[in-house]
């Protein structure tokens, strides 16, 4: 025991000061991708992504729905001149359209709730979380499990993985709903105690992803439940879960990257 | 189950004539036969008498519509296919009777397909309910817990139900299919190059290994050669995913026995990895780098930095691992846990660390060497022991080799880059097996092409093949020894249920 006692010292201090200080992803990091023109798009455009993320109206205005980029790249190889990756962790949003980038001036959208921090202050340092996997493709699971390492180290801000879904305050959801998970979601969810908050990991979750185009899959959690916070990525990262977190539990506002 | 006392050598060119079919040109290392569908059983128990591994059944569709079985048998892959043209309804005898291994892949054919095995009993397995609880119980006292498809901690969707008394587990029923995405069904129609990301969504853990075992069955079905500076960074990739899972299960196991320092310890070398991962391929998982004909770009980091990051995560590994083998209070729990006798790995065909772990030799990186582990050289790590200790001692093993593999792959990247993409010829037919070693074991992928588009693949999972043996994990086992025999297996819900 000594001996793990001071492996652990020589270690040092390796967590992240997130949200207090902003981290930044490595060089060349896929975090999402920024439309550099919106005008004078053609249907060609349309062609380029798997997920039918991007979108060209009838003038020509291209718009990019984050919630289902796979952050795939044919994109980017095929019209740099119009596409570019990113290194962000921060996209998490409080509704649907909010994930779509376009020229447009989009009406406010309302979140779904009120988030959790408005409804109970008094919660917001002490937060459980349930997490439930509705057919993710076993990442988002990875990325989750890891806001409880020591890197990462979540409990400081006050976050709880708990087993039972009647002490929890957050639902994880990951994946698109399968026909079989469909029923443990909605029992889940009713069994948790209000003011609650539903947070989608993924862009499976947050819209079926690549599996939307099949016959199983019809889209994204939100065909069941009412989202609170929608996480994009495939999968996305730790951090960028943590932020959604903090959205969920009003400790961060929508695109503040450090608190 | 059938014991075999004596196995008669079979040389590949005599197969033909033993099993009484036809051969069939097919690409290297696939011996391709024809059989009808009455001799199919009986060409199948053949193979078994002779050594044969299976690997799965199904339904294909290129050049006919057949029933074909996939098995492995000394560096060959032999593929059995009866055209099931005006056969109606399509039956034939069923392999479960002399070859457990069979199990899941039958119960497929008959509840998705429409195929009746004679003899085998419809299981109602692929179309899970979590209400539907089998209360039958073989004992006094006894009862059922349906432990899923909602469980404690971040895990994926699988139910187990639980026949015990409260100490002894009686029996056990794994229900996989509860997050059934129809993922093969999604390849149909894509372009190749689109279709790898399908591949790369089956089990999200082994990213690399799926795309790989793709690609090559598209290289192989449209004989294309990769470069071979693509091979090298398919190994890379493919051993860091390695590192990953096996420090994964290694932290899993320290969590379950509540060490939780040494939980930390192997969580910090994954998250390492993950970070490594990241930095070289602009994604923690290196998704979108893999693509058939070769690899889309080189690591983003020169191979002196590269060779530095993984000097430290052996030095670490080093220490990490004396530490945990000395911990008594987590090695005890381990010895003798989920013991595994090898004929069951053998009747139920386990591939992976969980063979590896009870003596049997097999890795598809050395039976059937495929990219760049033609020219690596690997030395299979494997343990008689067959608990779960003896699993988590291949992995320790494997950490090593890998990275072992991982210095010569770079020190061969050094002598030169070289090409990286081979062009697919476009509009081309054809069918071929492509294989990799995941972490988790063994995968398999059919692919059929038409007119240069993707037509059907059929995808044998690891995960879902290993499952099988999970239900024979408790011979002397008590409940609360579940989740490190489980954690010892080491597999993906998602790569199983697909």
């Amino acid at each position: 025991m000594l001996g793990w006692l001071f492996r652990g010292l020589r270690q040092g201090r390796i967590t992240t000061r997130y949200p207090r200080r902003e981290e930044r992803p490595p060089h060349g990091f896929r975090g999402h991708v920024e439309v550099l023109d919106m005008s004078n798009g053609s249907d060609d455009l349309i062609q380029l992504c798997p997920t039918g993320a991007i979108g060209v109206d009838d003038h020509g205005r291209v718009s990019l729905d984050r919630g289902r980029c796979i952050l795939c790249g044919e994109c980017v190889l095929a019209a740099p001149d119009r596409f570019r990756f990113v290194a962000k962790y921060e996209l998490a949003a409080r509704s649907r359209p909010a994930l779509v980038v376009s020229d447009d001036d989009l009406p406010e959208t309302e979140p779904t709730r009120e988030s959790l921090g408005e409804l109970a202050p008094a919660l917001r340092r002490s937060i459980h979380v349930r997490h439930i996997d509705c057919g993710s493709d076993g990442t988002e699971e990875w990325e989750i499990q890891a806001l409880w390492n020591p890197y990462y180290d979540i409990q400081r801000l006050g976050f709880f993985l708990t087993a039972a879904p009647r002490h929890a305050d957050i639902l994880l959801v990951t994946g698109g709903v399968t026909p079989a998970m469909r029923g443990p979601l909605e029992r889940t969810w009713a069994v948790m105690p209000g003011p609650k908050a539903l947070v989608a990991v993924g862009t499976d979750a947050c819209s079926g992803g690549l599996a939307a185009g099949g016959d199983v899959i019809a889209g994204g959690v939100d065909l069941v439940l009412p989202v609170d916070v929608y996480v994009p990525g495939s999968p996305p990262a730790p951090i960028a879960i943590m932020h959604g977190l903090l959205l969920a539990v009003g400790l961060l506002d929508v695109g503040e990257v450090a608190a | 189950m059938t014991s075999i006392s004596h196995r008669p050598k079979a040389r590949p060119d005599d197969l033909p004539q033993h099993l009484g079919a036809v051969g069939e040109p097919g690409p290297p290392n696939e011996i391709r036969l024809k059989v009808g569908t009455l001799a199919f059983r009986r060409a199948a128990r053949m193979l078994r008498i002779a050594g044969a591994r299976l690997i799965t059944l199904f339904l294909a569709d290129t050049p006919e519509p057949a029933l074909v079985g996939a098995f492995a048998l000394r560096g060959s892959l032999v593929v059995l296919r009866a055209p099931t043209e005006g056969a109606d309804p399509l039956t034939y005898g069923s392999l479960g009777e002399f070859w457990p291994a069979a199990r899941w892949s039958e119960q497929e054919l008959i509840e998705r397909h429409g195929v009746h095995p004679l003899g085998a009993v419809p299981e109602h397995l692929t179309a899970p309910n979590a209400d539907s609880l089998d209360r039958k119980v073989h004992g006094l006292d006894a009862f059922v817990i349906p432990y899923g498809p909602v469980r404690s901690g971040v895990f994926e969707a699988i139910q187990f139900q639980i026949e015990t008394g409260g100490e002894n587990v009686a029996r056990m029923q794994t229900r996989p299919f509860f997050k059934h995405r129809g993922m093969e069904d999604l390849f149909a129609g894509l372009t190749p190059d689109r279709a790898v990301y399908v591949a790369e969504r089956v089990a999200g853990i082994a990213t690399v290994a799926y795309a790989c075992a793709f690609s090559q069955a598209v290289e192989r079905a449209l004989d294309v050669q990769p470069a071979r500076a693509a091979e090298r960074w398919r190994a890379v990739y493919a051993e860091l995913e390695r590192l990953a899972c096996h420090f994964d299960v290694i932290a899993k196991e320290a969590e379950t026995t509540a060490l939780y320092v040494g939980q930390a310890r192997f969580q910090i070398l994954k998250e390492q990895v993950t970070r490594l991962r990241a930095r070289l391929t602009g994604s923690r998982f290196a998704r979108g780098v893999v693509v058939p004909g070769g690899v889309r770009f080189a690591g983003n980091m020169s191979l002196d930095e590269l060779s530095g990051e993984l000097d430290g995560i052996e030095e670490q590994l080093t220490r990490d691992r004396r530490l945990f083998l000395g911990t008594a209070s987590m090695t005890d729990r381990l010895i003798g846990a989920g013991h595994l006798p090898r004929d069951l790995i053998e009747d139920y065909a386990a591939v992976g660390p969980l063979a590896r772990g009870s003596g049997v030799s097999t890795d598809a990186r050395h039976e059937r060497p495929y990219g760049d582990y033609r020219r690596l050289g690997l030395q299979v790590v494997t343990r008689r022991e067959g608990d779960a200790m003896a699993r988590v001692n291949v992995r320790f093993g494997e950490l090593f080799e890998s990275l072992r593999i991982l210095r010569q792959a770079v020190d061969h990247l050094r002598r030169g880059d070289g090409r990286l993409q081979t062009p697919l010829p476009t509009g081309a037919n054809g069918s071929a097996f492509g294989w990799a070693e995941a972490p988790q074991g063994e995968l398999v992928v059919w692919v059929e092409l038409r007119d240069g588009l993707v037509h059907r693949v059929h995808i044998a999972s690891p995960s879902l093949r290993n499952w099988a043996l999970f239900d024979h994990a408790f011979p002397k086992d008590v409940l609360t020894d579940f989740a490190f025999i489980e954690h010892s297996f080491g597999l993906t819900p998602a790569g199983a249920d697909r």
